[in-house]
């Protein structure tokens, strides 16, 4: 008789969180179901942050200007994405995503977005885009859809 | 090696349940800010950084890293420490080390919690998960592990059967774990930084109802949202930034086995026996020059989650006999204005934010030697040596600081 | 430094199922390295554990590896940081004049047990880039390696012969992942593309991986080792969370953990007095970014680097002979693999990666996306 033993167990850790995204990015979503994009402009060193946040680390300000930028900007860096992580298991994509770091008019730090409405190989550095607002707002990040090429 | 004292203590303004208001990094912030403005220093004035909270109860790995910006910590050295329960004083003995070895002037400790945002029992559980699954998969009858039994009320579960062990070890009575709760909780009234600040009796105690025996809900901790700093310098820094120093003169920590064994076996090890702490305490106490701490400890700042807890580590960290800490409770001698006052901060049992849980025992004990105490539970006396102690792991883990009014007379070797 | 550190012994596991418990394979390593060393475990006076919870699935992960190291009943705290980090605080609680010996041991499972990509995305900041989706652990590094290499002309051909070059080291180094073989560019190239310009071949593997280091104060080193590795300069430093504040072609934060390293260690020409590096690149693409932040290769020459072959291990300057991250990643381990391999390097038990001559080395670990986070040890077999 074979002794059995058990040498593996899956045990998936989905533990619920509630997180507080504080009144910066609070202001910021509201601001996203206006269509419009906040940043915040540190008082010391003068730039525009978006996502905006309370503390500018490098002056040791607290930041309290907003400022309204993009929705056009400048595509200064991307990638074309071949798979999506899911929970962090790759899985490989038919159509591939397309993502950058989007230079926001007005705004002196990269946003991180989706790009749709081109082809792989016409995203580069210095397309010019333009936000995407949902229609209806849903009071979310997601709210700021996508980024499509300006017309 | 150097002296290293504590020239500041930054709290956030509360500590409270739920802090809606502010996300992680802000709550951060605000400790940070409060550490500043106590000790009227700048961010470059800070050589480095070290950072703590509880592991994965909030689901942050490394938080640190997105905190970094609101901690001003941009281009300085900075190391997480996690150990647990005894997190927040092993990040402020890391910073000690830092300093002590000459390697940095001035160091930030950061610790924080914001409870709220996890779930601090499912957080718990969450050490034992993979064995309890191997078992129930492996068709181990699960009533016959005693381990698994005592996890299953979250943590009261397991100090349930600490404070029967301590009952019977001490000779104290079920009630003497009322008085002590209701002690606490109305020291905790007086300070402005304690969570469940309401005037508390022996009879409020015992009208709530029993979770384990002898543990009731009266008997437990809040979960907490709130962070705290503790700023540490060298002698010779301290010497110009500070006009109030509490000197960092003896330290210890210790570690054992989970005191639920390894839930295959079953309990192997008596939680209320604390070897480690024995062992963190006699070495601190040895270090810090202290030869009868019954009689050169001022005031004590005791990790209690649970309220038998301060009296069983009055015995263990040897501020006094085994089975004396409810004679000392019944005489008065742990109140404020006692002979050996006992968290009169109103301990982790009435703040229990758990990242600073054991941060603020040693910020509490630095406060009454600097006399910088907001609030009513100032102790009255000079305090000239405290002692703080940590507390965490699965039971296991120990750290115990001593804070003096002095500096530290180092070993003729130059230790 | 108030006094000379050393590191007197190192043991390593890096395997793609190491097939056991992760208390019996700290047991195991441990004991190992305490025999080898011909001590137990009362000659530890301190222990350092460097693992991170989120790899482990449990809170406080270190409660159950405490006895299998050793610990019970002794001096034990964890730092959740990149090894390097860790064994930077192991030596200054030596400095400190109350200890003289450190156990520092890392594990992660991250081929068996748990998955690499989803712990990063666990320090993701949890009001916004979690709840996007965008970023994640390779469309950062995709993001970065594009920026250096649109900034400096450095072809994806460049990047492939950089990754050939480390995969081959590893195939050499028995301590590497096994299944390493040795490729060629054009294998790699081969492999499919992830984020682009990433391809598979260009990332760290997934490896269930463990490592010990004892380090000792000079009365005790000399007592335990004939040939100590000594502890000559250490350094880390923390930049924003914010990706798209930082300049990604360019680390400043390794530049600065350098620096100060190498001010404490006294190397005014980094690419002189170095004669071998081990970094933490996880991805081809960053090996370029950490060795120019550090001084060792000039600004932008990653391209050049690579086709000239000046990082190989019989080049100007070697990085990673032991194949690196590329060869085998464990989580929070790997800093401590590369000062392990360091040690190889220095005491001349390198096997097939030797780097002949040997005297001088670098270690480097990272921490968060992007390495955002970085430590430098400079080691060196001269005393003084």
């Amino acid at each position: 008789m074979s002794e059995s033993v058990v040498t593996n167990v899956v045990v998936p850790m989905n533990f619920p969180y509630n997180y507080r995204v504080g009144q910066y990015i609070e202001t910021y979503i509201r601001g996203l179901g206006e269509g419009k994009i906040l940043g915040i402009k540190c008082p010391s060193c003068g730039k525009v942050m978006v996502p905006p946040r309370k503390i500018c680390g490098v002056c040791d300000r607290v930041m309290e200007e907003w400022v309204e930028v993009g929705p056009e900007g400048t595509v200064e860096n991307y990638t074309v994405g071949h798979v999506r992580l899911n929970l962090g298991e790759v899985e490989r994509l038919d159509t591939p995503v397309l993502l950058a770091l989007i230079k926001l008019d007005g705004a002196d730090s990269l946003l991180a977005g989706e790009v749709r409405g081109i082809e792989p190989e016409k995203l580069g550095d210095g397309l010019r885009v333009r936000a995407v607002f949902k229609d209806p707002a849903g009071d979310s990040l997601s709210d700021l859809e996508y980024f499509e090429p300006e017309k | 090696m150097r002296n290293v004292g504590i020239i500041g203590v930054g709290y956030t303004p509360v500590f409270v349940s739920k802090r809606k208001d502010v996300n992680i990094a802000e709550l951060i912030s605000e400790a940070v800010d409060a550490g500043f403005r106590e000790t009227n220093l700048k961010p470059e004035d800070i050589d480095a950084f070290t950072f703590g909270n509880m592991q994965t109860f909030e689901g942050l790995n490394m938080p640190h890293l997105w905190a970094s910006d609101h901690i001003r910590a941009l281009d300085k050295p900075i190391i997480r420490i996690s150990t647990g329960g005894t997190t927040g004083m092993s990040t402020l003995q890391a910073a000690y080390y830092y300093v002590a070895s000459g390697m940095y002037d001035v160091v930030m400790a950061v610790t924080w919690e914001k409870h709220s945002e996890g779930d601090a029992q499912v957080g718990l559980s969450g050490i034992i998960i993979p064995e309890v699954i191997a078992m129930v998969q492996s068709g181990m009858d699960l009533a016959g592990g005693r381990g698994v039994g005592a996890m299953g009320g979250g943590s009261t579960g397991t100090a349930a059967y600490q404070a029967m062990s301590y009952l019977h070890h001490s000779g104290a009575d079920p009630e003497h774990i009322d008085k002590m709760a209701a002690m606490e909780r109305s020291n905790a009234a007086k300070n402005p930084y304690a969570h469940l600040r309401k005037e508390t009796t022996v009879e409020d105690i015992q009208a709530t109802p029993f979770i384990a025996w002898p543990l009731r809900y009266g008997h437990t901790c809040p979960t907490t949202d709130g962070a705290t700093v503790c700023i540490v310098a060298s002698e010779e820094k301290a010497a110009k930034l500070a006009d109030q120093v509490a000197w960092i003169t003896g330290l210890g920590a210790c570690a054992s086995d989970p005191c639920t064994g390894n839930l295959i076996e079953g309990q192997i090890t008596d939680p209320a026996e604390q070897e480690p702490c024995c062992i963190a305490s006699a070495k601190a106490l040895e270090m810090a020059g202290i030869e009868d701490p019954k009689k050169e400890i001022d005031m004590c700042e005791m990790y209690d989650g649970f309220a038998h807890q301060s009296l069983m580590w009055l015995e263990k960290t040897g501020l006094c006999e085994v089975g004396e800490a409810h004679k000392l409770l019944d005489a008065g001698e742990l109140e404020i204005e006692g002979r050996i006052p006992t968290n009169a901060s109103g301990g982790v049992f009435s703040t229990n934010a758990i990242g600073t849980s054991a941060m603020n025992r040693p910020a509490e004990c630095a406060l009454q030697i600097m006399d910088r105490v907001e609030g009513g539970h100032k102790i009255p006396k000079k305090i000239k040596n405290a002692l703080a102690h940590g507390w965490g792991g699965m039971f296991q883990y120990v750290t115990v600081m001593i804070l003096s009014d002095t500096p530290r007379k180092l070993y003729p070797d130059g230790r | 430094m108030e006094r000379k550190i050393a590191i007197v012994g190192q043991a390593q596991v890096n395997s793609g199922d190491v097939g056991m418990p992760r208390e019996r394979l700290l047991f195991e390593l441990v004991k190992g390295l305490f025999d080898q060393l011909g001590i137990n475990r009362h000659d530890i006076d301190n222990y350092l554990i460097c693992s991170n919870d989120f790899t482990t699935g449990r809170t406080i992960s270190n409660v159950f590896e405490d006895s299998p190291i050793g610990a019970y009943l002794k001096d034990e705290t964890k730092a959740e940081v990149d090894g390097v980090l860790a064994t930077t605080y192991a030596m200054i609680r030596i400095m400190s004049g109350l200890y003289d010996t450190s156990l520092v041991v890392s594990n992660c499972l991250g081929a068996s047990e748990c998955r690499p990509y989803l712990v990063m995305d666990y320090q993701l900041n949890p009001t916004y880039d979690r709840q996007l989706g965008i970023l994640n652990e390779l469309s950062t590094a995709a993001l970065q390696a594009r920026c250096y290499m649109d900034t400096f002309g450095m072809t994806e051909g460049q990047l492939d012969e950089t990754a050939a070059r480390l995969l081959d080291n590893a195939a050499r180094n028995p301590d590497s992942l096994p299944s390493n073989s040795a490729v060629t560019p054009g294998d790699v190239a081969a492999s499919e593309y992830l984020y682009e310009p990433l391809r598979q071949l260009h990332c760290y593997p997934f490896t269930d991986g463990a490592c010990a280091l004892v380090l000792a104060s000079e009365e005790k080193a000399k007592e335990l080792t004939d040939t100590p590795v000594w502890i000559k300069g250490v350094g880390d430093s923390v930049e924003t969370n914010y990706l798209g504040e930082r300049d990604l072609a360019r680390s400043r934060s390794t530049k600065l953990a350098g620096e100060r390293a190498y001010g404490m260690a006294g190397i005014t020409d980094p690419a002189g007095q170095i004669d071998v590096a081990e970094v933490t690149a996880k991805f081809a693409s960053q090996e370029p970014i950490i060795t120019e932040a550090l001084g060792l290769f000039p600004e932008g020459s990653g391209g050049d680097v690579a086709d000239k072959g000046l990082a190989n291990t019989d080049g100007d300057m070697p990085v990673c002979p032991s194949g690196g991250a590329l060869g085998a990643y464990a989580f929070a381990a790997s800093g401590l693999v590369r000062l392990a391999e360091c040690f190889k390097q220095l005491t001349g038990t390198a096997g097939d990666t030797q780097v002949e001559g040997a005297r001088t080395a670098l270690a480097h670990g990272q921490d968060g996306f992007c390495a955002q986070h970085n430590a430098v040890m400079v080691l060196s077999r001269e005393e003084v």
